[in-house]
């Protein structure tokens, strides 16, 4: 059911008339100009003095009456198989209430990383926990083990996977399978056949193009590291599982742990009311919080199952590697006219989710890709804030300037001469202009050590929200007003967002609603991924407080004898046509003969594959600029300021929206420069899971950083918003990479950029020519 | 000299000299367990290629009562407030904090002072509390994000981590609170540089820096730390 209406879409100086349909009951998406009061005011996050006070209690906060510690014991051996696990002394040391053996939970006596969970203890104190776990007794089949792409992929390779599993397998385009998992031997020759094709059709293309450019770029493992690590504290009570998670998908871990077909199987409620980071590696509940929930049982008192810094940095998740063979072909005038992509990556233990999306933002002409996942002996690649972007547009962004500088064109004007997007059109110049790029790019190197670079990069992203949430808005008698979904806050915003949306509608001020999140006994929400939960959520909140205030209006006319058509709620009072204000909103709330207006709105939705309008644009775009410091004596990069233009659709809170956008470009800079899981090859395991040895950018390294938001009337949902987690991350890296080469000359072809690559680069230069440098 | 280091005193010690080292650390720590864990084993510390920890030491057996491994009787003041808690020598000060005395303001967090999330002030000095053990904070000012302000009563940098979104998902923020008073407090008006410098035992994941740099500014021109 949906109802045709015109609305105006898009920003500042690009606005345009569409008639769109939208859902049967649904509400007209913000229009420019409307008077908005709450939204798109830099409203203080609710919480955010509970966090700067210490108050805001996390997961790991939690301390239940009798709490118990649980811990896990890790294989040490990068590939090995259990052959004999004896926990008979942990289960006898005073002090240890439950223990658990791994096999028997997840049905393999496999462990196919060092650091694969094998046994698990509750105890009263942590250090008994630890003593528990080194009293067990366990015995391994050692396997021989590849813990890099390059041991994986090599001749005599050692098999990472069991069974008929290889090392190596296609993922792009998708292997053919049939029901059951085994390849479909048919497809595969039709997949085979269509990529033959497409790959003559490249190499014509190639061999016409005048300029051709190719080059491999290389991106390193990069952990998470949220600062609270993953985990549950659990407790049962009456057969009921409470959970605390400290989780980005409330209901995705409630799903897990209450699903009959997994180990736990039992009513559960989840609740977060803080999560101390996720980026993408907290959607599930994960081992640990199957652990968590079986030791709390057997135990039968609350377990407190958090992983500690190793387990963290090793067992649950990481972005994967990339290294990604890319050739351009371009005409002399700057047309991108075919695009060839060869990459590897590797998740872990599996082939899936390793891609990087080297294919995206501009228009490349004819792509001919493949790509495939390569399994190792390592910990398992999650979902890491945009999966696959920050690797992809680093490989993209970084040919792309190679092409502009074999043609000698300006980096910006080769973008814009590949690119048509609506919003990032207008990006460029705006960041060009904010940046001084002209300026800056032109100038030349002064004597001495340090080479100043200017670089760009471009963002994509999709996420209008989906369906599958609601919102409860609750108009108390009292005049209190409540607001619910039982979703998650990582740290983006959502509780205070969602309180803006519903506190406009209602004509009152933040302060006035009071916002529950982070518990699934309150209506479903989206888990934080793929930056949807803002456009999810916000237009059923819109929608249950709109539908509260007409419930509220038609008693307030009834009991008053006016007419509810004419009333609205505005400044704290039901307000005429005039704009009038008859009576404050407290004593309307006091005409209930109820004790309150209760309104659960679904997210509003056309149907379940299109969730969301016809809007401006069904993407939001951003541009970056970088600009570097290199030091060619010691090879040391600063990044010393970072423009950033970005958009997401309407923005409900432009300071929120500012912090994520600076979020991700310190992420990025920070993925650009420090982060690298390393492993040791001679024993399998990761050298550097700690907060020491694996850099993250600090204080000392933070660039300044320039953050322009557009506020573009979308059009997509009722609230007109897009997400914004995860676009600001995609192009960070690569404009770094991008600045480092105009600043040097040289280009450094893996992430992370160190001193030594620079200095690598610096001397080849002198010594070798390229052979996949280019050709002209 | 050794017998005058912290462990083997239950109450205040008037006479414990002041500590020049902001990081007030392991070694001592370390010495600590020696002594408790038996003479044979300090011997063996003396022979062995860890003897610079032990050298000079008295090993006199009559004047060192064997600590531990159970729960020992500990006092010490946390935000100005006398607290006297139960836990074996080994418990860090953080898990004394967070777990036992249940202030959870403060986060364990790398669990190898690399982070700076567990950060508290002993006698107004920064140190990370999970590389410090509690009986080494006997007798001594515990200052804790909690002890900085609270929710009633904010110190007015803390006001200004609100007012500049100077976080976001918050795990990191006690540690910078505590880290930007006690900076504050040394340097009322500091440049970025220094506030840089100031944090830069702090890591912040979710990438807040700037507005923390802004928020220190902020709390800097409407009086640092002290305003409340």
């Amino acid at each position: 059911m949906v109802v045709e209406m015109k609305i105006r879409v898009g920003f500042d100086g690009h606005y345009k008339d569409l008639t769109v349909q939208i859902a049967d009951g649904d509400i007209r998406p913000y229009q420019p100009g409307d008077p908005l009061k709450v939204v798109g005011k830099s409203e203080k996050r609710l919480e955010a003095l509970a966090k700067a006070t210490g108050t805001a209690k996390y997961t790991f906060d939690q301390r239940p009456t009798g709490l118990l510690y649980g811990a896990i014991l890790r294989c040490p051996h990068a590939n090995a198989d259990i052959t004999t696990l004896d926990t008979t002394t942990a289960e006898q040391m005073p002090g240890v209430m439950a223990v658990l053996k791994s096999p028997e939970i997840f049905s393999t006596n496999s462990c196919r990383y060092a650091g694969e969970e094998v046994a698990a203890v509750a105890a009263t104190s942590e250090a008994i926990a630890e003593e528990a776990l080194r009293s067990i007794f366990v015995e391994y089949d050692v396997l021989p083990f590849a813990v890099t792409i390059d041991d994986a992929m090599g001749e005599n390779a050692p098999q990472v996977g069991r069974r008929d599993q290889v090392n190596v397998e296609r993922t792009t385009p998708r292997l053919a399978r049939q029901r059951g998992g085994g390849i479909d031997e048919e497809g595969e020759k039709q997949n085979l056949e269509q990529m033959r094709e497409k790959e003559a059709k490249v190499d014509a293309l190639l061999r016409e193009a005048p300029v051709v450019v190719s080059r491999t770029f290389e991106t390193a493992v990069q952990t998470h590291c949220p600062l609270e690590p993953h985990g549950v504290l659990c407790e049962w009570k009456e057969g009921k599982l409470i959970c605390w998670a400290s989780t980005q998908a409330t209901f995705g871990v409630k799903g897990e742990l209450s699903s009959e077909r997994g180990p736990v199987g039992a009513d559960t409620q989840v609740i977060c009311d803080h999560v101390g980071g996720g980026f993408g590696s907290k959607f599930s509940a994960g081992r640990e919080g199957v652990i968590g929930a079986l030791l709390a049982k057997k135990a039968g008192a609350p377990v407190r199952m958090l992983l500690d810094r190793r387990g963290e940095q090793t067992a649950v998740g990481n972005r994967p590697s990339s290294r990604q063979k890319l050739t351009l072909g371009v005409s002399r005038d700057g047309e991108i006219l075919a695009y060839r992509v060869r990459s590897w990556g590797t998740p872990g233990t599996g082939t899936g989710g390793a891609g990087a999306n080297n294919t995206g933002v501009y228009k490349l002409g004819e792509v001919d890709k493949v790509e495939y996942g390569v399994r190792t002996n390592t910990g398992g690649a999650r979902a890491h804030r945009a999966p696959g972007w920050p690797q992809g547009a680093y490989g993209l962004e970084s040919i792309v300037d190679e092409a502009a500088l074999a043609i000698g064109m300006d980096p910006i004007e080769f973008r814009k001469r590949n690119d048509d997007h609506p919003i990032r059109m207008a990006e460029y110049d705006i960041a060009a202009e904010r940046s001084k790029w002209k300026e800056k790019r032109a100038r030349k190197q002064g004597i001495g050590p340090i080479r100043r670079g200017i670089g760009i990069a471009s963002n994509l992203w999709f996420s209008a929200g989906g369906g599958g949430a609601a919102v409860m808005v609750r108009i108390h008698k009292s005049g209190r007003v409540e607001v619910r979904n039982g979703a998650q806050d990582i740290g983006t915003g959502t509780r205070t967002v969602m309180g803006q949306v519903a506190a406009e509608e209602l004509g009152l001020g933040l302060a006035d609603v009071q916002v529950f999140i982070g518990n699934t006994d309150d209506p479903r929400g989206p888990a934080s991924g793929g930056s949807t939960t803002i456009g999810t959520i916000t237009p059923a909140a819109r929608l249950a407080a709109h539908d509260a205030k007409v419930r509220l209006l038609e008693i307030v006319a009834d009991r008053k004898g006016w007419d509810a058509s004419t009333l609205d709620l505005r400044d704290g009072s039901v307000v005429d046509a005039n704009g009038k204000a008859l009576i404050p909103f407290r004593t309307a709330c006091g005409l209930l003969d109820e004790d309150a207006i209760e309104v659960l709105a679904e997210r509003p939705t056309i149907d379940r594959r299109n969730p969301n309008y016809a809007g401006f644009s069904d993407t939001n775009a951003g541009v970056q600029i970088a600009e570097v410091a290199v030091d060619i004596e010691t090879g040391e990069v600063r990044v010393e300021r970072v423009t950033a233009v970005a958009d997401a659709g309407k923005l409900i809170n432009p300071m929120l929206a500012e912090s994520q956008v600076r979020g991700g470009v310190i992420q990025g800079v920070s993925f650009a420069l420090f982060e690298r899981r390393t492993m040791d090859r001679q024993e399998g395991r990761m050298v550097n899971a700690d907060m020491e040895a694996y850099k993250i950018l600090g204080s000392m390294d933070c660039p300044e950083i320039d953050v322009v938001t557009l506020d573009v009337y979308n059009g997509k949902s009722n609230t007109s918003v897009m997400g914004l987690g995860e676009p600001p991350i995609v192009a960070t890296a690569a404009a770094v990479a991008n600045a480092v080469a105009d600043a040097i000359g040289v280009r450094i072809t893996s992430l992370p950029i160190t001193p030594r690559k620079v200095l690598e680069a610096l001397g080849a230069t002198r010594t070798r020519s390229d052979e996949e440098g280019t050709k002209l | 000299m050794f017998a005058q280091e912290g462990v083997l005193k239950h109450m205040p010690p008037k006479s414990d000299p002041p500590r020049e080292d902001p990081r007030i650390g392991e070694g001592v720590s370390r010495r600590a367990f020696l002594k408790g864990a038996s003479l044979t084993v300090a011997a063996v510390g003396v022979a062995g290629p860890g003897a610079r920890v032990v050298r000079g030491a008295r090993l006199d057996e009559t004047v060192v009562p064997i600590l531990g491994p159970g729960p020992v009787p500990m006092r010490f003041r946390v935000n100005g407030i006398e607290r006297t808690l139960d836990a074996p020598p080994s418990t860090t000060l953080v898990d004394a904090l967070h777990d036992v005395l249940g202030l959870t303001g403060t986060k364990r967090v790398c669990d190898r002072g690399s982070c700076g999330a567990c950060t508290v002030m002993i006698d107004g000095r920064t140190v990370d509390s999970c590389s410090m053990l509690a009986i080494d904070a006997i007798g001594r000012e515990v200052t804790t994000v909690e002890g900085c302000g609270t929710p009633e009563n904010p110190s007015e940098l803390q006001k200004a981590f609100v007012e500049c979104d100077a976080l976001q998902c918050g795990f990191c923020t006690p540690g910078m609170v505590v880290s930007c008073t006690a900076l504050l407090r040394e340097n009322p008006h500091p440049t970025r540089d220094q506030i840089a410098h100031g944090i830069s035992g702090n890591i912040c994941r979710c990438g807040t820096y700037q507005n923390i740099f802004e928020a220190v500014e902020l709390a800097a021109r409407k009086g640092g730390a002290r305003g409340r």
